[in-house]
């Protein structure tokens, strides 16, 4: 937390070495978060690439969101919802139903690589409602607790803590023969 | 383990990379978006890291040490580097200043009875001699239509009068001044609202910041700014919770002011919206004085002239005194404290049919010209001296209040006229012109009493 507000101050006086040290340490994370979220690379790729975009444009805001990995974090769930909103608006795949398009050797002009594990969990996370898969992952990725999680849901506490109850029920029916053996 | 603790172990063993040539690129589009922002808020203003540094207590505790002592050591190498203006300086460079001119603009926003907006605007041009005294000339626009009025006050110390000329009313006043009188003329009647060194005192006395370099009128400045209540005009008085902001510009270069902007809003007693602003600009130093002028100001053709004898003593007797003849005259007091020369007291008599306004005017209709004029300025006097003695009050910080507006004569136990004589006492004077001391505990129930 103290490099991170160190980070800031770096950040805020136009320091681009802090960009680049913001950048390589939140960057796969944020994409990690990304694909469990929607499920698709590229759209992750889009989403991190945006969120990074914003932390450029908006360095001097970052010490009003209380701490820099929650303010990545908030910045990618809300440019998330608005890639889901606008896939719904134009009629495109949405994103819940996307498949993982990732292969398990990428193409070497494709910015984020995941293994076989990844897109496997990326593939059974789809199957969850949205509010459930977010909530299981800012929990279990993220390790946000309820209160934070309820702050970004916009929801009540219970309702959190339902939702992640409700999702982790299905997780274990889906990844069954996993979580047993 | 647990089966959440299994699933965890399933998220953990998902990873992620990056390919190393598109990591690069998108490094590239985000420090290209990067640096353009850190150009365009830098053009703006400086990084908000001193905000985020802020919100630390511990950080503030060492900011505030590190400002005690470079305030403590270094205060004389900061004024003298260049790098930046101190306001006390400024001060002193103004008190250097023998003779100067500017503008001013006095403008008062507020709703009429009728519920409409209400503007009401002076321009001056000021001229301000230490060796002379002081001339203005007001102009009052009035875009609602009501009078306007064009005239001008000459002020001169050395001659102990105060001269004042309305070109609409085509009436010339020479008021002869008490030797005590001038030097508060010289503080607060003038000086207030044209001299900078008041203005500069009273930004200095409050907590200021500096809002940086800019340009005003052509001329490089560096900008100070205070939203301190304490510096609001008149103390922000007649506002219901004012707001104040208060800016002063400073010519880089001369170290002397360039422009005043006052702004004071809030509520009026009608819970309107209401501001008073009050700017200065277009400062002239060191400009050359025509002593002529102030020797006897020319009395244009065809103006009525008009002589006010000195004001007297100004104390509680003859403020009572005052009020007694305000009663006599229109059977009830004052909506405010007195009246300065530009009242016509001869408009407040025409409403009143009391016996003493009848044999005034009876009197007056005997009279012409000079003679007229001259009797109507010794009736105005007790009027004058309250407003004084009232001014006397404000200025000493007495905390007074007049309640003329609600009280009449009849009203015996209620407060007319008060003010503070120490933290213990206050003294009261009731609507029947009887005077006691009070404690602040009496006159707060004193005070729950009063027509609203």
């Amino acid at each position: 937390m103290l490099q991170d507000k160190r980070l800031i101050w770096r950040l805020q006086r136009g320091n681009v070495d802090a960009l680049r040290l913001v950048y390589d340490k939140y960057k796969l994370d944020l994409l990690k978060l990304a694909m469990l979220l929607t499920g698709d690379v590229h759209r992750s790729e889009d989403a991190v690439q945006d969120v990074f975009l914003k932390l450029a444009e908006s360095f001097d805001r970052v010490g009003d969101h209380g701490n820099l990995r929650n303010f990545l974090i908030t910045c990618l769930m809300n440019r998330i919802r608005t890639l889901r909103r606008d896939g719904q608006r134009h009629q495109m795949a949405p994103l819940d139903d996307a498949a993982m398009q990732t292969a398990p050797v990428s193409p070497p002009d494709q910015w984020a690589v995941a293994n076989e594990q990844m897109q496997r969990i990326s593939r059974v996370m789809a199957e969850l409602p949205v509010e459930q898969r977010e909530v299981v992952t800012l929990r279990f990725e993220a390790g946000l607790g309820f209160p934070e999680i309820a702050r970004i849901q916009n929801a009540p506490v219970n309702t959190v803590q339902g939702r992640y109850r409700y999702g982790l029920e299905k997780l274990r029916a889906l990844l069954n023969s996993e979580v047993e053996t | 383990m647990s089966s959440a603790d299994k699933m965890r172990r399933l998220f953990d063993e998902g990873v992620v990379q990056t390919n190393a040539a598109p990591d690069d690129a998108v490094f590239e589009k985000i420090k290209t978006t990067y640096m353009r922002a850190v150009q365009h808020k830098s053009a703006q203003q400086e990084p908000g890291m001193w905000r985020s540094i802020m919100k630390s207590p511990l950080a503030k505790l060492a900011v505030a040490v590190a400002v005690l002592i470079a305030c403590a050591i270094g205060l004389f190498l900061w004024r003298t580097t260049g790098s930046g203006i101190a306001l006390a300086d400024v001060l002193a460079r103004v008190e250097q200043v023998r003779a100067f001119q500017c503008k001013g603009i006095i403008k008062r926003t507020s709703e009429s009875p009728a519920g409409k907006p209400h503007v009401w605007e002076v321009h001056s041009i000021n001229l301000e001699s230490k060796e002379c005294g002081s001339k203005a000339t007001h102009k009052e626009i009035d875009p609602n239509g009501a009078r306007t009025s064009f005239a001008e006050t000459y002020f001169v110390p050395t001659k102990k009068i105060l001269i004042y000329i309305n070109h609409i009313e085509k009436r010339y006043i020479r008021t002869e001044l008490d030797d005590w009188v001038v030097p508060l003329m010289q503080k607060e009647f003038l000086g207030r609202y044209s001299n900078p060194g008041t203005f500069l005192k009273e930004i200095v006395a409050c907590k200021y910041e500096s809002t940086g370099r800019s340009t005003v009128d052509g001329i490089d400045v560096e900008g100070f700014r205070t939203t301190d209540p304490n510096c609001a005009r008149d103390g922000g008085s007649g506002f219901t919770d004012p707001q104040i902001d208060v800016k002063v510009w400073i010519d880089a270069k001369t170290r002397l002011p360039v422009r005043y902007e006052s702004l004071t809003s809030g509520l009026d007693e009608k819970g309107a919206d209401a501001s008073h602003q009050f700017v200065v600009y277009d400062f002239q130093w060191d400009v050359a004085v025509d002593v002529a002028e102030f020797e006897s100001p020319a009395i244009p053709d065809g103006y009525t002239v008009q002589v006010e004898k000195p004001w007297g003593a100004i104390d509680e007797q003859t403020a009572t005194e005052s009020l007694r003849k305000c009663a006599e005259l229109f059977g009830k007091y004052l909506e405010s404290p007195g009246f300065g020369p530009s009242v016509d007291l001869e408009g407040e008599l025409n409403k009143s049919n009391n016996p003493a306004a009848i044999r005034l005017k009876e009197e007056l209709k005997g009279l012409a010209g000079l003679e007229r004029a001259n009797r109507l300025a010794d009736a105005a006097l007790p009027m004058r001296r309250l407003l004084l003695f009232y001014m006397n009050l404000t200025n000493e910080k007495k905390d007074p209040a007049y309640y003329g507006k609600t009280i009449t004569p009849k009203d015996a136990d209620k407060v007319l006229l008060r003010w503070k004589l120490s933290d213990m006492e206050y003294r009261v004077i009731f609507g029947d012109l009887h005077a006691e001391t009070v404690s602040p505990e009496k006159l707060a129930e004193l005070e729950k009493t009063l027509p609203k």
